[in-house]
Parts: structure tokens; C-alpha cells; sequence
């Protein structure tokens, strides 16, 4: 198009020695970052850190277009959306008191059971300045990094539900990839009967339930959330719903990555849960009136310990038995036999 | 010996330009802002320039100022390191060795020359990616990204030829 109004330049005598030596610089870069991927991820970090007031100088006239664009489509739906949003409060009113009525009974349960609360989860709010779409990647970059407490592996969430988790961190920067990336894999529980399976991205809108129980049929609209496994992620954080392709099962995100401007990081500080000690006299042997195991001595690993033969049943002591008579078999319900009469 | 320095700043800012597009699409690419949506990847802002001034000025866009970009293209956008500064360099490599084929090119036919760079560096950034994971990629992301990136080349020509014709256009005869 341009190309018909200027005279093309003839100056490319000396393009021919440098592009040779950048091609041959461009592999080594690729070798190289193969072999030290954590050194490219330092200076990666380093660079955005710089360039931060940059992606967020650039990212508000962007923004303010990206609404204004928005909003002239919206004009026109206005009315439907209006009645949409009516409808679907009256419905949330009705689930938010049902909500309520049951976290208060779920309160009184756990106290009554004494059980261990679920963790505090704190949370910091970040804003993401940079988003990339590419074939084979799609990450995020957040204006909150090592000095807001954000830390690899760490849950990012909107309002919704899980969007994606950290990976990198820098100073003031942070890095996300998201559950759609070819290189996610993330521990998930398919509701209600909390089968485990691993979601996994695939740069397609839907993840991929990659690995389940033999055999598990999932139905639709069943709700995915965090599993907990590893103790990287915590548990139960909402994900999506399942939906059926074919023979393999996709996840229908809550969260919308696309519009998605201000997240939360989850700071998952969870230590390892101790199950409360037992007294003696609750423990189900003593309560049967069995004679409790003697513990065992502390054996050091070089040492070559014997298997323990089975616990022996010990029946309790039968008090003032006047005649010795032999044992009686316990009748077989049979026909001749009259549970009335026993 | 003042208009000395205002060719001097003049020649300067004339090579800048094209590198400060290049990398101006790269930030672009990579805003958390997309029309398109998030179904279809980011166009390639950044190969629009290097390929423009490729063409019209190599003096002001020569293979190393490609790798610059490309390596930019890597850091942001959180790919390994080299693989879109190799992709850029193979596509400058072409289109310098049809530099008159594709200068010729004039209305459909220089959109037609941008979407055949595109095609070589989605190409080549496609095999080098498949060959990093050491595993076939879906190659829907690609054509995708491929046609975006040829389509967009129209409106961001038009700017593109204006800020030549502007800025760096009548620095030409000092060369």
C-alpha cells in the first residue's frame, strides 16, 4: 500500500554479513534459554519491573477505549439487559438467604463436632497491565510482585472464580498463567462425589479433564473446584462446571479471563493439619474393654525390625461361672429358628 | 551550526522510528486489551513495522534491530527467550532476499506480500516452538493468528505510511 508512494531504498549491501551473524545469535538465545531458563526469568522479571509505569501509562488510554467501545455496543441492549439483571437479583435474593441460613447451621455443626475450621485465606488485589495471547502461550502480568507478598504457585481469582496461578515473581510485578495455557495442569474435585482429576489447558476457551479414575462418568454441569492436593493450591476454590465433548470432558470457566482488569491473589498459608490427640479412654479399644496395645519402641532405620503378629482377641472375663458348659453354637436364622423366642 | 543540530536531531529521531514502532507493537500485542476478544490470539503489531520499513527503509530497519524487537516480543509476551527474535530474523531473511518482488507490490497485492511474511514467521515460529517442546502443536492458534495479523496489516499501513511520510520520509536524501 505505502510501498508505491516512496522510492524503495537500495541501501542493503551490508544487511547480508549482520543478518547471518543475528540468525546464528538468535539460536544460541534459544540454546541458551533452554539451558538457563531461571537466569531468563530473572531478567525477564527485571525488565517488566522497568517497564511497569510504561504498561500501565499505555494500558489507560486503552482502557478508556476499550470501554468506550463497549459501551456503544451495549446501547442497544440496554432494555433486555435491564430485565435480565432484575430477574437474576430477585433469584440471587432467594439463594442469598439460603446461604445464610445454612452457613449459620454449617457454623453451629462444626462447633458442635469441634472441627477445624477452614484456613483464612488473605488476599492481595492486584491489576493486570499485560495479557498475552499468543498460539502456544497465554499469560497475564500483575502490577503486585515480591514486595505485595505475592509468591510462585500462589491461586489468582476474580470475583468469580480461579483464573489462573502465579509462576513468576518480580519486584513489583508478577506473572500469571492461566488455566487455559497449554502448560497448566492443575488438581482438581468434580462435584458432588468429589472425584479427583487433573485440568489441564490446552489454549482452547474449555480445559481438559486429562486424568481421572478409571471408569468415572461425570455428569453435565457438575461444579469443579480445587482439589488442595500438593499444598500448593487450597482447597475448594470454585473453577467452572463440566461439560461433555464427545468422549473427554471440558471445564466451562466461571472466571472470564478476557475481561478480567483487577484479580485477587490468594495467599494459601495453610500448615499441615494434626489430628487433636486422643485420650485413652476414647480410643475404640479401650471403650470395647480390650487391653490397649503396648507402643512400640522407637527403631532407627539400620535396624531390622520382626512383623508383629496379629492383636490376639482377649474375651473379658466372665464373672461367677457356676457350671463350665460347652460353648453353644449361635443359631443360624433358619426356618426353625424364631427371633421372638431368643 | 544550528541547523546542524536539527539535521543531527532529525536523523536521529528518523532512526528511532521504526524500532520505537516495532516495539510499541510488541506493547501493544501484549495489553490486556484485545477487539478481537480472547478467542482469537493477539495480532503481531510488532511485525507490521519491521516488515513496512523493511521494505521501504533497511537502512532504518536492519536484521539487528528485527532481533531487538523480536527478543522484546519474547520477554513480554513470556515465550521462551529467542524463538519470536529467530522468527523475526527469518522473516527479514525473506523478505530481503524478495526485497524487489514484494517492493513492487502495490494496493491488494502489498497486503498479500505482508500476509506471505506473516505466513513465514508464524511458519517458523510454529516449527521452532514445536521443536523447543520437542512435540506437534495445534496449529489452529497459528492460522488464527495468521490470518488477524494479515488483516490488520490494512489500517496499521495506513498510519505506518503517514508517520514515513511525516517523519521519516524527508530524512531520506540525507542518507
Amino acid at each position: 500500500m505505502g510501498n508505491g508512494i516512496w522510492r524503495i531504498s537500495r541501501a542493503r549491501g551490508r544487511a547480508h554479513l549482520p543478518l547471518a551473524v543475528v540468525g546464528a545469535l538468535a539460536v544460541i538465545l534459544i540454546l541458551f534459554g533452554k539451558a538457563e531458563t531461571s537466569l531468563f526469568d530473572r531478567a525477564r522479571t527485571d525488565v517488566i519491573d522497568w517497564m511497569r509505569p510504561a504498561l500501565v501509562t499505555t494500558r489507560v488510554p486503552m482502557e478508556a477505549m476499550s470501554r468506550w467501545a463497549g459501551s456503544i455496543g451495549n446501547i442497544f441492549w440496554v432494555y433486555q439487559e435491564n430485565l435480565k439483571l432484575k430477574e437474576e437479583n430477585a433469584r440471587l435474593k432467594q439463594w442469598h438467604n439460603t446461604a445464610q441460613v445454612l452457613t449459620e447451621r454449617l457454623q453451629r455443626y462444626q462447633l458442635l463436632l469441634n472441627a477445624v475450621p477452614d484456613p483464612a485465606l488473605s488476599t492481595v488485589v492486584a491489576r493486570v497491565i499485560g495479557r498475552a495471547n499468543h498460539p502456544f502461550l497465554q499469560t497475564m502480568i500483575l502490577d503486585a510482585g515480591k514486595a505485595n507478598g505475592v509468591k510462585p504457585g500462589q491461586a489468582v481469582m476474580d470475583q468469580r472464580g480461579m483464573i489462573g496461578r502465579v509462576y513468576l515473581t518480580g519486584e513489583h510485578t508478577s506473572w500469571v498463567i492461566l488455566l487455559t495455557d497449554l502448560n497448566s495442569r492443575v488438581p482438581v474435585s468434580i462435584e458432588p462425589n468429589t472425584d479427583q482429576a487433573i485440568m489441564g489447558g490446552d489454549n482452547s476457551p474449555m480445559p481438559l479433564i486429562e486424568t481421572m479414575a478409571h471408569g468415572v462418568q461425570l455428569k453435565a454441569d457438575s461444579q469443579v473446584v480445587t482439589s488442595g492436593d500438593g499444598d500448593i493450591l487450597p482447597a475448594g476454590i470454585p473453577i467452572g462446571v463440566i461439560v461433555p465433548d464427545g468422549r473427554s470432558y471440558r471445564v466451562a470457566l466461571f472466571a472470564d479471563q478476557t475481561t478480567a482488569q483487577d484479580v485477587q491473589i490468594v495467599d494459601y498459608k495453610q500448615k499441615p493439619e494434626h489430628p487433636p490427640s486422643v485420650a485413652q479412654q476414647e480410643l475404640p479399644v479401650t471403650a470395647a474393654g480390650l487391653a490397649p496395645v503396648a507402643p512400640q519402641p522407637q527403631v532407627t532405620s539400620q535396624q531390622q525390625v520382626a512383623p508383629l503378629p496379629p492383636p490376639l482377641f482377649k474375651p473379658p472375663p466372665v464373672q461367677a461361672a457356676p457350671q463350665k458348659t460347652p460353648v453353644q453354637p449361635a443359631p443360624q436364622p433358619g426356618a426353625d429358628a424364631d427371633p421372638g423366642n431368643q | 551550526m544550528e541547523r546542524l543540530g536539527s539535521l543531527w536531531g532529525g536523523k536521529f529521531f528518523a532512526n528511532l522510528i521504526p524500532v520505537l514502532f516495532g516495539l510499541l507493537g510488541v506493547i501493544i500485542t501484549n495489553l490486556p486489551f484485545s477487539v478481537l476478544g480472547n478467542w482469537i490470539p493477539s495480532p503481531m503489531y510488532a511485525l507490521m513495522p519491521v516488515y513496512y520499513w523493511c521494505l521501504v527503509r533497511p537502512d532504518l530497519m536492519t536484521p539487528g534491530r528485527a532481533f531487538l524487537i523480536g527478543v522484546a516480543h519474547d520477554v513480554i509476551s513470556g515465550e521462551p527467550p529467542g524463538i519470536w527474535a529467530a522468527a523475526f530474523v527469518a522473516t527479514y531473511a525473506a523478505i530481503d532476499k524478495q526485497r524487489d518482488a514484494f517492493a513492487g507490490l502495490s494496493g491488494l497485492g502489498a497486503i498479500l506480500g505482508f500476509a506471505t511474511a506473516t505466513l513465514v514467521a508464524c511458519g517458523v515460529h510454529y516449527v521452532i516452538f514445536s521443536l523447543y517442546r520437542w512435540q506437534l502443536m495445534p496449529v489452529t492458534g497459528s492460522i488464527k493468528e495468521f490470518a488477524v495479523t494479515s488483516i490488520l496489516y490494512i489500517p496499521v499501513v495506513v498510519v505506518l505510511a503517514s508517520v514515513h511520510r511525516r517523519f521519516v520520509g524527508p530524512l531520506r536524501r540525507e542518507f
